[in-house]
């Protein structure tokens, strides 16, 4: 395709030239403003949260192979710094900005303006509380043992007093809503909204309240890490990805038929899955059975899903060349089908046999909340930043580094831990190894982990730079959108 | 689509049945079950632990350890860990009634814990087994220190029966069960030479001859094969897995196992200034992370809880509904259920 029939238009924000008769135009403006002050604020906590979550990556990434650097100190022992980072990004990095984005989806889409955005704004500050106070527990050797739970339960109780406000105030955008028909992307969030508050609530009545005996502790543990992903992280992916898909180039969805059977198969079968991640251990073998099989399962909505994308794009596939939003949700929604075929692959009972206890599952986790999860929210953030500040992004070199460094070193880090994870894997498994074998066999492997940290680092220190000039109304002042190849000469370049 | 109330109930739908099927229904199925004992009503395992383990395990959460240890057998027929030695049979969920949180993990940066207070010597008779008759010297000292650290017998071994009272009498029953059970070793003279050792600086007599005849009395076949596996165990160090090797091992894991990528937990330990006699219990380390002359190494109360939790993870005791590899103490009731 020539790049100059490609329907690039300039997006309708408050800078393009609004006319008086336009009133969808004005109506997208109003909307956009009142979202500008929570979903900003959302944003900043999200990457202030981020890059903390990157610093500690580092020191978890290095002490795996230098493990005497920093280990005198009680709370920076590897044991604690490594569920500060799982919790910093879980918690502080993604669901601040999953919230942040759903928020201003739900506004466009249910074509309301957000009413008192202050109290979101609260909630957003007492959700930072509640992160906050439980990294600081964990560090100070509070956590709870419970994967993606290390929080004490008082942070917990800050978390799920911030999320009533936030949801509340997001559900009710549904009571104002108009127009009769409710899109993909709403069902996808407001699962999600929904979701989350049960999943997080029954995990702690379980855990904590009314604990539940021995190994069901693990089993409702489990239970909630994988609908955390899967419910709340992937449904809130997901839907921005049929938002944004579409949006971009300008084009409906492939099939709403489609979407509709990907929908509750997701939520069948993805809610059914947790167990495969405790391949043999001591539970009735049922459970585990019964996961595996959703994850098998789950590939029917895989499937619906990737197809309903791809069809979309048929034939657009060359925008990804300029719209930033495009290449990160695009890339996301890909490694989304990869991620999901590398979960079936290693909750088989033949393969979980080699591949249970090694570094694999860390690559499983990176792949959903990094590879898909984040990438779309990155592509979500350079598509929404723009229309509640009025500026368009500053460097389109920028973008293409933060995307180059974010897609090498996410795709290096699953490589690496997943080739380590083969041959740590094999060497656990044969007994006539000792076990240090298996230490061995992954050790080049961590170093190389490390070294596709240092190319995350970078991409995220250069995006939070560029958020910032946002931020600070540093953008340009432009009707086009930056696009990462500029498509005619004026108004694209840099230096403005 | 239309209609907010379908998609809503839709929505909880799905997640209840979920919530249901993987929680709920689980929890009726084996959420509640007590623990098993033979007809008389003795012998019930598991067992609640002690004060200190259960402090312990506080510590090995805190410090996340389950972030690099299983504490999980998986079946023989499926994967090796069997064959490793590192149990006798496949985990159950009766193994873990007690343990809250439950610690199974999901990674084996590191070993698999469920039995490694099971690959503990065997109190006394270890000592002269890694030291040789040459090194009998510091045998018992290590031996005292052990039985300090450890004031809680592990929940799988009951406490002594029956404790000879007096220190000689005590240690010299343990050589006996040495000969018998391990060929690999000429204990003979170590025998001789250590009781007097003991007595010479057995400050808490009382607690050392009374672990040992009850240690002695279970035979222990998981011993002999984690001490030939750790390779470094060559010179004149600790018993592997004893109270005093923990101890080394978390403070310095490099001076244990060479290449090991395990964190040290120096802040687990004080060093101090030695006044007047030097502690019982302080580590011998040499090497890099020895103490300077003149100061001591000493596990905080932290430390010996942790080595405490440690001793007492021992998934051994037969269970009617496991298969065992190897029969362990009472044979016979877990060989005829299978």
């Amino acid at each position: 395709m020539d790049a100059t029939e490609i329907p690039l238009k300039a997006p309708p924000t408050m800078t393009s030239d609004v006319r008086a008769n336009d009133v969808e135009h004005v109506e997208r403006a109003l909307i956009d403003a009142s979202t500008r002050v929570p979903v900003l604020m959302f944003y900043t906590s999200a990457i202030v949260w981020l890059l903390l979550g990157t610093l500690v990556a580092g020191l978890v990434s290095w002490k795996m192979h230098a493990p005497d650097w920093l280990a005198n100190c009680s709370w920076l022992t590897w044991g604690r710094v490594r569920p500060a980072h799982t919790n910093i990004m879980v918690y502080g990095w993604g669901c601040m900005v999953g919230m942040g984005t759903a928020i201003w989806l739900m506004a466009r889409l249910c074509r309301t303006t957000l009413r008192h955005p202050l109290l979101l704004v609260a909630g957003a500050a007492l959700w930072n509380l509640g992160v906050l106070l439980g990294v600081g527990s964990v560090l100070a050797g509070e956590s709870t043992g419970y994967q993606w739970l290390e929080f004490p339960p008082y942070a917990a109780l800050v978390l799920f007093i911030a999320y009533t406000i936030i949801m509340s105030w997001a559900v009710l955008m549904f009571r104002f809503r108009r127009g009769d028909q409710i899109y993909i992307t709403q069902w996808y969030l407001l699962g999600a909204f929904l979701w989350f508050p049960w999943m997080f609530a029954a995990a702690h009545v379980m855990l904590f309240i009314t604990p539940v005996q021995g190994v069901m502790q693990s089993a409702v543990n489990w239970w909630f890490a994988n609908n955390l992903m899967f419910l709340w992280f992937g449904a809130i992916g997901l839907g921005t990805a049929y938002y944004m898909i579409p949006k971009v180039i300008g084009r409906p969805v492939y099939s709403y038929h489609l979407a509709a059977i990907g929908f509750w198969t997701y939520a069948l079968f993805a809610s059914w899955t947790g167990m495969q991640r405790l391949v043999d251990a001591p539970f009735p073998a049922w459970m585990i059975t019964a996961s595996i099989a959703a994850a098998i399962l789950s590939i029917i909505p895989v499937a619906t899903v990737a197809v309903n994308h791809h069809m979309t794009m048929r034939g657009y596939f060359s925008l990804m060349r300029y719209s930033p939003t495009l290449r990160f949700t695009v890339f996301g929604a890909f490694s989304y089908t990869v991620f999901s075929l590398f979960g079936v692959f290693i909750s088989l009972r033949s393969i979980a046999r080699y591949l249970q206890f090694t570094q694999a599952s860390v690559a499983y986790s990176h792949m959903g909340l990094y590879a898909f999860y984040t990438m779309i929210m990155f592509g979500s953030m350079y598509y929404i930043v723009p229309r509640i500040v009025g500026r368009e992004w500053r460097s389109s070199s920028l973008i293409k580094t933060h995307f180059w460094m974010s897609a090498y070193g996410i795709g290096l880090m699953s490589m690496m831990l997943i080739a380590g994870a083969m041959f740590e894997g094999t060497a656990l498994n044969d007994p006539t190894k000792e076990f240090v074998q298996s230490v061995y066999a992954i050790q080049p492997f961590i170093v190389g982990r490390s070294v596709s940290g240092i190319l995350l680092t970078i991409a995220h220190f250069v995006f939070a730079y560029h958020f910032v000039l946002m931020l600070l109304g540093l953008g340009r002042t432009s009707t086009l959108p930056t696009f990462l190849n500029p498509v005619s000469a004026e108004g694209s370049e840099d230096g403005h | 689509m239309k209609g907010f109330v379908p998609l809503v109930l839709g929505i909880f739908g799905m997640l209840a049945f979920s919530w249901t099927g993987l929680t709920l229904v689980p929890s009726m199925q084996i959420g509640h079950i007590d623990p098993q004992m033979d007809e008389d009503g003795n012998d019930a395992y598991p067992a609640p632990r002690s004060g200190m383990a259960e402090r312990g395990r506080r510590v090995y959460v805190s410090n996340g350890c389950v972030y690099c240890h299983s504490q999980q057998i998986r079946p023989d027929y499926l994967a090796s860990d069997v064959d490793r030695k590192w149990g006798q049979r496949r985990s159950a969920p009766r193994d873990y009634l007690f343990d809250r949180p439950v610690l199974l993990g999901k990674m084996r940066m590191g070993p698999d814990l469920s039995n490694v207070g099971k690959r503990a010597p065997v109190e006394d008779e270890n000592a002269p087994a890694s030291n040789g008759p040459a090194a009998a010297s510091p045998a018992p000292q290590g031996n005292i220190a052990n039985a300090n650290t450890q004031p809680a017998p592990p929940a799988g071994k009951p406490p002594a029966p029956a404790a000879a009272p007096s220190p000689p009498a005590a240690s010299s029953p343990a050589a006996p069960a040495n000969v018998a059970k391990s060929n690999s070793q000429s204990s003979q003279p170590a025998t001789s030479t250590a009781p007097p050792a003991a007595v010479a600086n057995a400050a808490p007599a009382a607690a050392s001859p009374s672990a040992s005849p009850a240690a002695a009395q279970p035979a222990n076949p998981a011993v002999a094969a984690a001490t030939s596996a750790d390779t470094s165990q060559g010179d004149a160090g600790p018993p592997p897995y004893s109270a005093v090797w923990h101890h080394q091992h978390l403070y310095a894991p490099r001076s244990v196992t060479q290449d090991s990528n395990m964190p040290a937990f120096r802040f687990l330990y004080s060093k101090r200034r030695i006044e007047g006699e030097p502690a019982a219990d302080a580590l011998k380390i040499s090497g890099d992370a020895a103490a300077p002359s003149g100061y001591e190494i000493v596990p905080t109360y932290d430390a010996q809880c942790l080595v405490a939790y440690l001793m007492s993870l021992d998934q051994s005791h037969p269970l009617k509904e496991v298969k065992s590899d190897t029969p362990v103490s009472p044979p016979a009731p877990a060989k005829a259920v299978k």
